[in-house]
């Protein structure tokens, strides 16, 4: 892991004029044909015209000119019009589809405890995923490592010669959109050791393809969104109940991005008057201090120990330390001990909900996280405690599921969020006539500058200690 | 003996235990009433673990009244899966427990058993794309990775300082050989980084002895090998013994052949266990509280158990249900 000077994340490389800034403008490069291209590319990627007619009404282009742009697209392995789409009397239209096996995007998410990476088309398909337990406090180095080799393990599964065209990673807190680039890591003051870390450019440079950074609850989100119980919902509240209580909005159909990316903090809303347990925010009351993982097991342990539950004291035995699955199997077979626990832990999350229930008004509320696979009791208690406490204007047509996606979701709104930079209207115009962003000389170039920059701060740092006294 | 579990399920699930899959009376009574069939789809039925699978459920099955109507071989071959999905819907079973024998080339079988309205219960594998709930009830798999682990652990106990050892991998996008050969390299990386692994892959089972053969030949001093299961670990000893290289082998899945290998002292040195029986027990529970709409966790596991000379008896009750052959003990005595 290298430090890279402050500077380089700002100016270096000239990459803040340069291509690969998503909110920036295209200046000089900017011309008729190639927003044409990006346009027609992008109306037929997202399904919503795939005939010559029909991508002629929706962008006003003429005949000829949508013509050639198709033919051009064609040409660079973007778009496929070889099937014939149903006729309505005449001959039958030829269908214009987006080949999303042309190129792949790698995501990764780190969640509380684990790690998990998928390889995806680029229409955000995942072709595979792996997921596997891993101490995000460890120090980042370390953590890139393994995701480099699960990455790599990923490609050998499916690459097919097939170019790298973006990737994704979601992390376990904020972060803040103003401060995204896809070739330098954002600063992460919520992560310790994080801040100085340059994963971004070790990724990049690695793999030879742009990386954005996103928060791992927005993507869950997302992801619940597009294919989870509450796809098509335009008003949602998703929550990850686990260690840490962390909640994703959307409304009106759009994910909900706060001024700092730091909206949804729900683990600190203050549920009890209880002051002997101390949150790490340095709060007392906060829900997740007393309702979260850490504290099921804690509470579990202490019976166990103390002889309030034998069956805990006997999965302790076995298991030589609990988790919160263990307390929801405990429960069902009868600890009347685990079963008051998690109940009791449901009505204080249901109440901390039922108040983002009555602020947001949401017609969905998705529960996902390890504290809600533990126990069919937990979520039943979750629901009586929402129903209870929110007004009935706002839950009278509520309904609250569990999450079936586990931290899949993650990686699939990740895959589509890379997807969304990748072909932006200010970005895709830039690389169309290569007809891939990672052919495009500009990528190259930010790429060199990157690896000039790691090699650079490489040299500039002293030696190992081991080093000076060999 | 046995090891926590230590993987998670193919969505980043934490697992559940078995015992979360108990029938109360109330619901035994409900569901013997129904008189449900079930249809069984595994990749093969000549493996030991295949077997055990089958006699657990079916033992489990026919308690509850539910009749098993069609057990079907795959042969490994994904198009043959697909095409018997196709068929057995037209039998309309009640459920059907199947494992997928490949990724997305059975992805759309799979999803259409139980957007026919049959409940889907999946072994070992899921296709990418599949969710639970919608796409299937639950996974029943032993803990993979925790499996891998294990292998890992056992192997390098025989292992030199700084040698190089081979990991004879599956050729094939599945979830529970991924799992194994992630946590095997993963264990080695961190506990044993002086041990240098060169991997190999076979497309079939047949084919990792000549696997083994091309790994010998490319690497001259190999100290040791770890092979996805025991089907095809039996073709790597086979190998080893025609190159006349007596050197330590670690495989998961107490079948009767490598278990026979442990107990001689010949090349098997450790086997990291699943209890096929109890999982085809879980399954085939999992199918009847899912007929009956009982919610379930995504992901029902058990975990490993690592086996050698000194608990192989014990191992083999755990994983057989039945006492351990004759000559298994006998040898055991010897030694």
């Amino acid at each position: 892991m290298t430090d890279l000077p402050a500077s380089f994340r700002d100016d270096d490389a000239g990459l803040s004029e340069g291509l690969w800034v998503s909110h920036g403008k295209i200046g000089k490069r900017e011309d008729s044909e190639r927003q044409s291209l990006a346009q027609i590319l992008n109306l037929v990627r997202s399904g919503v015209a795939n005939t010559r007619l029909e991508i002629e009404r929706i962008s006003g282009l003429g005949r000829a000119i949508v013509s050639d742009r198709l033919e051009t697209l064609a040409k660079t392995g973007l778009i496929d019009e070889d099937e014939l789409g149903p006729t309505s009397g005449g001959r039958a239209p030829r269908t214009a589809r987006f080949v999303e096996q042309r190129g792949l995007f790698l995501v990764a998410v780190l969640a509380q405890n684990s790690i998990g990476v998928a390889l995806s088309t680029l229409a955000g398909k995942l072709l595979v995923e792996h997921h596997e337990p891993l101490d995000t406090s460890l120090e980042p180095a370390l953590i890139l490592k393994r995701l480099k080799t699960l990455f790599t393990w990923a490609l050998e599964q499916h690459r097919k010669d097939r170019d790298i065209w973006g990737m994704g990673i979601a992390l376990p807190g904020p972060v803040e959109s103003s401060s995204e680039q896809p070739f330098a890591s954002p600063r992460l003051p919520f992560m310790p050791g994080w801040e100085s870390s340059s994963f971004v450019e070790e990724l990049v440079t690695t793999f030879g393809a742009p990386c954005w950074v996103r928060s791992s609850i927005e993507m869950m989100t997302v992801g619940e969104m597009l294919t989870g119980t509450a796809q098509g919902v335009r008003d949602m509240l998703f929550v990850d109940l686990s260690r840490e209580f962390n909640a994703g909005l959307v409304l009106g159909g759009q994910l909900f991005q706060s001024a700092q990316g730091r909206a949804g903090l729900m683990g600190h809303i203050a549920v009890s008057d209880d002051t002997s347990t101390l949150c790490k925010c340095g709060n007392v009351g906060c829900v997740e201090a007393i309702a979260g993982a850490e504290a099921v097991v804690r509470a579990a342990s202490q019976a166990a120990q103390s002889g309030h539950s034998p069956q805990l004291a006997e999965l302790l035995e076995n298991n030589v330390e609990l988790t919160v699955m263990d307390v929801g199997t405990a429960a069902l077979m009868g600890d009347t001990y685990s079963a008051e626990l998690l109940s009791r832990c449901g009505r204080l999350i249901g109440t901390a909900l039922a108040s983002l229930t009555n602020s947001f008004n949401p017609s969905v509320i998705v529960v996902g996280g390890t504290l809600p696979q533990s126990s069919d009791i937990l979520l039943a208690s979750i629901r009586e405690a929402v129903y209870r406490h929110s007004h009935p204007l706002v839950s009278r047509d509520l309904r609250i599921s569990r999450s079936q996606m586990g931290t899949s979701s993650a990686l699939i709104g990740l895959a589509r969020s890379v997807a969304d930079e990748v072909f932006s209207p200010n970005i895709l115009p830039r690389w169309i006539v290569q007809g891939s962003p990672v052919r495009n000389p500009e990528t190259a170039a930010a790429i060199d500058s990157v690896r000039a920059a790691l090699d650079r701060a490489d040299k500039s740092r002293p030696p190992p200690m081991e080093r000076v006294s060999a | 003996m046995i090891k926590p579990i230590t993987g998670l399920g193919p969505h980043g699930e934490r697992a559940a235990s078995p015992s979360t899959l108990k029938i109360s009376e109330a619901q035994a009574e409900l569901i013997a009433a129904r008189r449900y069939t079930i249809a069984i789809v595994l990749h093969t039925l000549n493996s030991d673990w295949s077997k055990q699978i089958l006699a657990g459920a079916a033992a489990t099955l026919g308690r509850h009244s539910a009749a098993i109507i069609e057990v079907v071989d795959c042969q490994f071959n994904g198009a043959q899966q697909n095409h018997d999905l196709k068929r057995l819907s037209a039998l309309r079973p009640d459920a059907i427990i199947s494992i997928p024998v490949g990724n997305a080339d059975v992805a759309e079988a799979h999803a259409q058993v139980q957007a026919s309205g049959a409940k889907l219960i999946l072994l070992d594998n899921v296709p990418t794309g599949l969710m639970p709930g919608s796409g299937y009830s639950t996974l029943i798999s032993a803990d993979n990775f925790g499996l891998g682990a294990i292998a890992a652990e056992l192997l390098a106990a025989h292992i030199p300082a700084r040698s190089i050892i081979g990991a004879i991998g599956y050729d094939a996008d599945f979830f529970a050989t991924n799992e194994r050969e992630l946590a095997f390299m993963r264990w080695m990386e961190n506990n044993r980084p002086d041990i240098e692994v060169r991997q190999v892959r076979f497309r079939q089972k047949e084919l990792a002895g000549k696997a083994t053969e091309d790994l010998i030949k490319s690497c001259k001093h190999l100290e040791g090998c770890f092979v996805a299961w025991d089907e095809p670990a039996a073709g790597t000893l086979k190998t080893l013994d025609a190159f006349k290289m007596d050197i330590p082998v670690t495989t998961v899945d107490l079948g009767n052949e490598v278990a026979a290998a442990l107990v001689s002292g010949h090349l098997v040195k450790g086997i990291a266990a699943q209890r096929p029986y109890d999982l085809g027990v879980a399954a085939a529970q999992a199918a009847l509280l899912a007929l009956i709409d009982q919610e379930m966790s995504p992901w029902i596991s058990m975990p490993g158990i690592p086996v050698t000379l000194e608990n192989i008896l014990e191992a083999y009750q755990l994983v057989w249900h039945a006492p351990a052959p004759l000559e298994f003990r006998k040898a055991v005595r010897r030694s």
